[in-house]
């Protein structure tokens, strides 16, 4: 049904040369074009659209699967869930601490990518081996990488020797254990993982910007700083909004490294949004209180990317 | 080339920048080195005081206890008492079922996204709205649908087995297979595949005959790209599964002892197994990763 509606726009959009509408197409011809993307659609409507639904029912139920009741016979409790979330310190805990994390990563990413980057733009010897090594990290399966950091940031691990060595004295922190500090080593896994795609985005923008604007500040006598500031950082904008859409949703999802590094703890002081989920249906088995939590997220991640998309392609 | 400057003129700036290069590549290096080198050490070099870095006394244990059943009990017997040692699974079943189950979504991915590919970018089937449907599957956190696929797999028996993990897998690919092989193929000019239906062809078979040649590359760094993700994927294998299948970041994640937490040799030659071959895969299409990871919209 969403396909022939979407056939119907197709032509209009072809005609009005709308969004990607420049290259020039074939003739459609309706029912072989359709027949072509249902087995992609019936995949991801089966595994995203039909759970959808059978999420909203479950937001409104009290299913538990250890009372041994299905779920489409589970209690009906209207939207005491939602109500039961808005009290819920643990939730607004996790939401806030998912933001918290998201904004940090994506801050030090960036920052880091675009210094990282700078040092890659004249020609030098080993560059393109130094490029490898630098974006091993996002290569990694990223469990192994959390293992990697668990290891790290061990009491008895690595970290606490340089800085034993440093200041000359055993020091044994627990960094997983305490409260205040448990976050930090799961945001550096982060970090240390995806600052590489960043980089790449950003050095890929950056060699692939028009030589004839720089040179000609650089003719004028134009400072590095201001040539960065004033003519390489406007060109480079799409590519840093492409970057950190991708990167925020990404981060939003942030569930490996925090699950093996602490799985929430201490307590919840490392609960993140995906991590709360887990926790409440696989660890208390509240399924009905997760959806309507789920459910939610959803809706606010979904309005946030269609208002982003089209404020995207009234730009471009 | 943009180069800022003189820069690269002046010696101390120029140190400076190798230096901040070194760095950020012994940063990048060091934990990786550090899995490798645990997954070398003997057990009481796992997490002596002060940390071993490179060990003294090198084995191969921690790859045997991984592959052969026999050393794992062996090892169990002999830490009994101080190190309560658990194996659950083996490895080859883990390698085994991963290596199934991310061929087989990749395989799916790459053929449905193929066909939904081509159709959306030949004859713009479903308008703007129809690739953004299928990039809106990526957006949202696969935890907030794991709680209703987990109850639509009880019902149809999916849960814990091959088919459900495929069907899963293929449809959270399939944002990334569509964008980046619609990409490639709106690389290669429409009228190719025009101009070989006036000479006769089907559709089909102008497309095959046409486009294809030129887009292999791309399919099989879109493939490879795909078999990475799935080979990777963690939080789908630990949900749906409870012990029937075994993926092998379940496997990574899995070795732990009951008393005494993490089996880190274990765990590390694990790991370092196990991600090794998708670091190759990564390098081999090290040129097109960008473009995977967004979607086609950077391109090299």
């Amino acid at each position: 049904m969403a396909d022939a509606t979407g056939a119907g726009r197709a032509e209009v959009s072809g005609a009005a040369g709308g969004a990607g509408g420049r290259r020039r197409t074939l003739l459609p011809r309706v029912p072989f074009n359709l027949a072509l993307v249902l087995p992609a659609q019936l995949t991801v409507l089966s595994v995203a659209l039909v759970p959808t639904l059978i999420v909203i029912w479950l937001a409104l139920t009290d299913w538990q699967p250890t009372s041994g009741v299905p779920w489409w016979r589970a209690e009906f409790v209207w939207f005491w869930n939602f109500y039961d979330l808005w009290y819920d310190d643990r939730f607004i805990g996790a939401l806030l601490r998912t933001l918290f994390v998201v904004t940090v990563c994506l801050t030090v990413e960036l920052i880091l990518a675009l210094g990282l980057a700078l040092l890659f733009l004249d020609e030098w010897p080993w560059r393109k081996v130094a490029v490898s090594i630098i974006i091993l990290p996002m290569m990694i399966i990223p469990v192994d990488a959390a293992n990697a950091f668990f290891m790290l940031f061990n009491e008895r691990g690595p970290v606490n020797h340089i800085i034993s060595l440093v200041l000359r004295r055993d020091y044994n922190f627990s960094w997983l254990s305490d409260p205040r500090w448990a976050l930090l080593p799961i945001m550096l896994a982060e970090i240390w993982q995806w600052t590489p795609l960043m980089f790449l985005l950003v050095l890929t923008g950056l060699m692939n910007l028009p030589q004839n604007q720089v040179r000609a500040a650089m003719v004028l006598g134009a400072s590095p700083a201001r040539i960065f500031l004033k003519i390489m950082l406007p060109l480079l904008t799409p590519v840093i909004l492409v970057a950190l859409i991708v990167r925020g949703v990404e981060t939003f999802k942030i569930f490996d490294p925090v699950y093996i590094l602490t799985r929430g703890g201490p307590g919840a002081a490392t609960e993140t949004l995906s991590m709360f989920m887990y926790n409440g249906a696989f660890v208390y088995f509240r399924m009905g209180y997760v959806a309507a939590a789920a459910l939610l997220v959803l809706v606010v991640v979904l309005t946030a990317c269609v208002g982003l998309l089209h404020r995207l392609e009234r730009h471009a | 080339m943009p180069d800022l400057a003189a820069a690269r003129r002046r010696p101390a700036l120029t140190l400076l920048k190798r230096t901040a290069v070194l760095v950020a590549m012994a940063i990048s290096f060091f934990p990786i080195f550090w899995l490798f080198s645990t997954s070398f050490k003997p057990v009481d070099e796992w997490a002596s005081w002060p940390p071993v870095w490179v060990s003294r006394h090198p084995t191969l244990q921690n790859y045997r206890i991984v592959f052969f059943p026999e050393a794992a009990r062996t090892f169990a017997e002999a830490q009994k008492g101080s190190l309560d040692y658990k194996v659950s699974g083996s490895a080859w079943r883990a390698f085994g079922d991963s290596a199934l189950i991310a061929t087989a979504s990749t395989a799916l991915s790459v053929l449905f996204g193929t066909l939904a590919a081509w159709s959306i970018a030949r004859y713009r089937t479903g308008g703007a709205s129809l690739p953004l449907q299928f990039l809106s599957v990526r957006m949202f956190p696969p935890i907030a649908v794991v709680v209703p696929i987990v109850a639509m797999f009880s019902v149809l028996r999916l849960s814990d087995t091959y088919l459900g993990m495929i069907l899963a897998y293929t449809a959270f690919t399939l944002p990334f297979s569509v964008w980046m092989i619609r990409s490639f193929i709106e690389d290669v000019p429409a009228e190719l595949e025009g101009a070989a239906m006036v000479h006769g062809l089907g559709r089909f078979r102008a497309f095959l005959h046409a486009t294809m040649p030129l887009i292999w590359g791309g399919l099989l760094a879109t493939a490879l790209f795909i078999f990475i993700l799935n080979w990777s994927e963690f939080l789908f294998a630990l949900v749906l599964t409870s012990g029937k299948v075994i993926t092998v970041t379940l496997q990574v994640a899995n070795y732990v002892s009951a008393s005494s937490g993490k089996l880190y040799g274990v765990q590390a030659a694990m790991g370092a197994i196990s991600t090794l071959p998708v670091v190759l895969m990564g390098y081999l299409i090290q040129r097109h990763l960008v473009r995977g990871l967004t979607f086609g919209a950077v391109k090299r």
